[in-house]
């Protein structure tokens, strides 16, 4: 009997002793969705942190307020500075929920790379959240940016991101792992996307913002912010970053528009994409070849074409095809030109398929990119008219 | 569960079971006068009321006509045997045995007469509804069965309903429940063998089991185990399935018990042994495997695929009514992470001020729950609406309003309740409803590193249980890949040739091949 208390009591006391140590309830908890790192005045960096208040979020017990707290504080590390934003909150973060970190533009130039581990390491933060840059301004500035819907800009962000990949391709799809790997592997630069404020900060940061039709101040999605290394070098167009996805094979749909002669145009929506890369080193000088293959539905259009015709299709077919070949591959080159760093990742190609000379390469591998002879060849194939097979523009009296 | 089995150890020594009396010397029934025949039995009697002896003088001997009135039919004796035993002289002599049983055979030939001759014999007649004929001088007196048949009539089962499928359920009456059980197997093999158990209430108890089907050694051993029982009363099954079992620290039923004579016939046949006892309409199928708590009769009777889904639906409900509550408090006190975020937020605005840890809430709230569910069980008829009332509103609107708990653990509690429900067979139900309160404890200490801790014991716990030496978890562990056919699914009733292979039958294949039904060949085409 001695021998069964000894045991229970141990088994007890380990439990007792080792258990709730990460104990959190609930209402001693505020979640954080964003996070904003901006460069700091005296110290090394500001942490902004975006905590939701739950109750704004739910339609039953929300009553107007503010959606979240956005606080920030100033120090060295992250690592420091996520407990001591406790200063001004009052509850306990957890940031296991963290869907969105915004960079300043300030400090993405003068490099992120040192405060990135400790997001990495961290056990409760994912790698999977949206990394993003503010162009022209601070992140904590985007952070307390309201908005109708989510209310919260973390939030409405990482929606939003995701709802334009999947639609028409503005968003490079960049999750804090693929800047982790883009830097660790040879042969590619990190990209991400880059988001603005549009109207006025200060008016934004109310919750009367979101009670307005037009908001006076709306993060948007502005470009494709490129790098080199962990310095930010400049940035592309919207444009520029769907044809960046194009290149990466991760292009879901898109919509592009064909001209088929002054003034008219014609709409196509593109699907089931299909992107091959060859790549090769020749007498040091490195060939690329990008293959893009892709299906279109006819959209939309002005042109007067006879749509019931097999001929049509295969004109306007050969036409988009030139467009997105010209398309894609001025962004390239503009990427050679302006800024001579690899972020499409033909390096990993290259080494994939051309190991023995790649290696000679490696080293400088972006000055190799920025002359190298890059060849685009798109087919596609219109397969359908939408509803309806000829226009009606033809019947108009 | 081994301080529980000290604890009870520890019971026996303080409370050691008394040896029984020695019986008393039989007296010898010949030298015995009337008078004194009498005198004994009421003195054994203690003169109660219902007893009644009357002398009477047939075929030219005294005759003493003893019974206990409670227990006979008296129309029946008033027709029968008073109109046979005239007072008449036939010119039978009575003085030999031989001439006492010409004489039961010209009376009393078909209704079934015994004689006896031991005074403890007439005793226990006297005490199952028998009458006794004592002549004078005579070594053996008869015995005739007059019981009296005044018992529930055959009604639908309470506890296990049916949609399609028989209506009929046991009663009370042991003789009653047999022949509902022959009735559905007209077979010489289905055997019934007698145990009178419980020193003071003499129960009778009956093994059932087919001949030829079931494994011996089984049979044997529930034949051991019955005759083993000391204890002085049994007035229900429940009394025998705790005495049999071979375990019973435990939560798991080891026995299947049942108030459907199809789901009994249909285990003898797979070669499973019933007990039944007297006095209760639940019968008891040994051996249970834990595979047998979540099938029933009804999933042959429908369509196989039917049969299947529902018996996932149950597995599915018995994981939900063991768990949900404990997932509950440990994905919200350890790991926020395993939300999706809109869902973690709404969670988090319907607690916003509900002053207790959820550890505090579900425990509230479960035991509110059972409290319900023991009131509604136990209440009289009458007041049952009453109860029902408050009980929703307790546990759903007015607390929720009240801020006391939240929205969701409305609805974790009920959705717990209701797959409780699910579960065929109550006893097993029971197991999930204890064993839920320790996993709502520990993950309240550890989160679900807790509660996979305690769902690893619990199989471990499951995979040491026997049931009349068959592993608790066959045929899943040991695994007998013939036997998946009636586990997570219910294939065909073709394709289901074999009995099951842990309980080692004589005969273990049902019927012969014979493979899918199909349509007749259309006219012109080839028959293969």
């Amino acid at each position: 009997m001695r021998k069964y208390g000894v045991m229970f009591a141990v088994i007890l006391t380990a439990i007792l002793l080792s258990g709730c140590w990460d104990q959190r309830e609930l209402s001693e908890i505020t979640v954080v969705t964003g996070m904003a790192v901006d460069k700091g005045e005296d110290d090394k960096y500001i942490l902004t942190v975006e905590g939701i208040n739950a109750t704004e979020l739910n339609n039953r017990t929300a009553s107007g307020n503010a959606p979240s707290i956005v606080y920030s504080a100033e120090g060295n590390t992250l690592a420091e500075l996520t407990y001591r934003v406790n200063e001004g909150i009052s509850r306990h973060l957890i940031y296991s929920h963290m869907r969105t970190l915004v960079i300043g533009e300030e400090l993405a130039k003068e490099g992120i790379i040192d405060f990135i581990d400790f997001l990495e390491r961290n056990r409760e933060i994912r790698d999977d959240f949206n990394i993003l840059i503010a162009r022209g301004g601070k992140g904590s500035d985007v952070l307390k940016v309201t908005y109708q819907f989510q209310k919260s800009t973390s939030l409405k962000l990482h929606t939003q991101l995701d709802t334009m990949m999947k639609d028409w391709g503005g968003d490079p799809g960049v999750r804090m792992n693929d800047v982790i790997t883009a830097w660790t592997a040879p042969g590619r630069q990190p990209v991400m996307a880059a988001v603005r404020i549009k109207g006025d900060p200060e008016a934004g940061a109310s919750a009367e913002n979101m009670m307005k039709v037009t908001p006076d101040a709306l993060v948007v999605l502005d470009s494709l912010a490129i790098f080199k290394g962990d310095k930010l070098e400049g940035f592309l167009t919207l444009e520029d970053s769907r044809n960046y996805l194009w290149i990466q094979n991760k292009i879901n749909k898109t919509s592009i528009t064909v001209k088929c002669s002054e003034s008219e145009y014609m709409g196509l929506r593109v699907y089931d994409t299909r992107t091959k890369i060859k790549g090769k080193l020749e007498n040091g000088k490195a060939k690329i070849n990008v293959k893009i293959r892709a299906e279109a539905y006819i959209d939309g259009t002005h042109c007067n074409n006879q749509l019931d015709k097999a001929k049509t299709y295969k004109e306007s077919g050969e036409a988009a095809q030139k467009q997105i070949n010209e398309m894609v591959t001025k962004t390239i080159e503009k990427v050679q030109q302006e800024y001579g760093t690899d972020i499409f990742g033909f390096g990993e190609d290259v080494l994939r398929q051309d190991y023995q000379n790649f290696k000679e390469v490696q080293k400088n591998w972006d000055e190799k990119f920025a002359d190298a002879d890059i060849n685009v060849d798109t087919t596609l194939i219109i397969r359908r008219t939408g509803i309806r097979t000829k226009s009606f523009l033809k019947e108009v009296k | 569960m081994s301080i529980l089995k000290s604890l009870l150890k520890m019971r026996k020594k303080e409370y050691p079971v008394q040896p029984q009396e020695a019986a008393n010397t039989d007296p010898d029934l010949k030298s015995m006068s009337l008078e004194q025949l009498k005198n004994r039995i009421n003195a054994e009697f203690g003169s109660t009321v219902d007893l009644s002896m009357d002398e009477l003088k047939t075929e030219g001997k005294d005759a003493l006509l003893i019974y206990l009135t409670t227990m006979i039919d008296t129309k029946l004796l008033k027709e029968t045997i008073l109109q046979s035993l005239s007072g008449k002289e036939d010119g039978i002599e009575l003085t030999t045995e031989d001439d006492l049983k010409s004489l039961c055979k010209e009376k009393f030939g078909g209704a079934g007469y015994q004689l006896v001759e031991s005074f403890d014999n007439i005793i226990t007649a006297l005490l199952y509804g028998n009458i006794i004929i004592f002549f004078k001088d005579m070594e053996k007196a008869l015995s005739l069965s007059m019981a009296s048949g005044e018992d529930r009539s055959v009604t639908e089962p309470s506890t296990q309903t049916v949609i399609r499928g028989p209506k009929d359920g046991f009663v009370e009456s042991i003789s009653t429940n047999v022949r509902l059980l022959r009735r559905r197997i007209k077979n010489r093999n289905l055997r019934f063998e007698k145990f009178i158990i419980g020193s003071e209430t003499n129960t009778s108890v009956y093994i059932g089991y087919m001949e030829g089907i079931s494994n011996e050694k089984i049979v044997q051993e529930v034949r051991k185990r019955l005759s083993q029982i000391k204890v002085n009363a049994i007035f229900e099954s429940g009394n025998i399935e705790e005495l049999i079992a071979d375990k019973s620290a435990t939560p798991f039923p080891l026995a299947l018990n049942t108030e459907r004579p199809d789901a009994v016939a249909s285990n003898l046949l797979e070669g499973k042994i019933a007990i039944l006892v007297d006095g209760t309409p639940f019968v008891l199928v040994v051996p249970a495997v834990l595979v047998d708590f979540f099938s029933i009769a009804e999933d042959y009777y429908q369509n196989f695929m039917m049969g299947s889904f529902l018996r996932m639906i149950r597995y599915l409900s018995f994981m939900i009514a063991l768990i949900t509550p404990s997932l509950y408090v440990g994905i919200l006190t350890f790991h926020h992470e395993l939300l999706p975020t809109p869902l973690l937020l709404g969670i988090i605005a319907q607690r916003e001020g509900v002053p207790f840890p959820a550890v505090i809430e579900v425990l509230l709230m479960e035991v509110t729950f059972e409290i319900l569910r023991e009131a509604g069980v136990r209440m009289p008829r009458a007041v049952g609406q009453t109860v029902s009332i408050v009980g929703a509103l307790v546990i759903g609107q007015a607390a929720a309003e009240a801020g006391i708990i939240s929205n969701i653990m409305v609805i974790i509690v009920a959705i717990t309740a209701i797959a409780n429900f699910v579960s065929p067979t109550y006893s097993f139900a029971a197991a999930a409803r204890l064993l839920r309160f320790l996993l709502i404890i520990v993950s309240a200490f550890l989160g679900l590193y807790g509660v996979l801790i305690v769902l690893v014991f619990i199989v471990a716990h499951l995979s040491s249980l026997r049931s009349f030496g068959v592993p608790y978890l066959s045929p899943v562990a040991p695994f007998i890949i013939e036997q998946q056919k009636d586990v997570f699914f219910r294939f065909p009733v073709w394709s289901m040739r074999k009995r099951p292979a842990y309980l080692k039958s004589q005969n273990p294949e049902k019927f012969p091949k014979t493979g899918s039904p199909s349509p007749p060949p259309m006219e012109g085409e080839q028959s293969n």
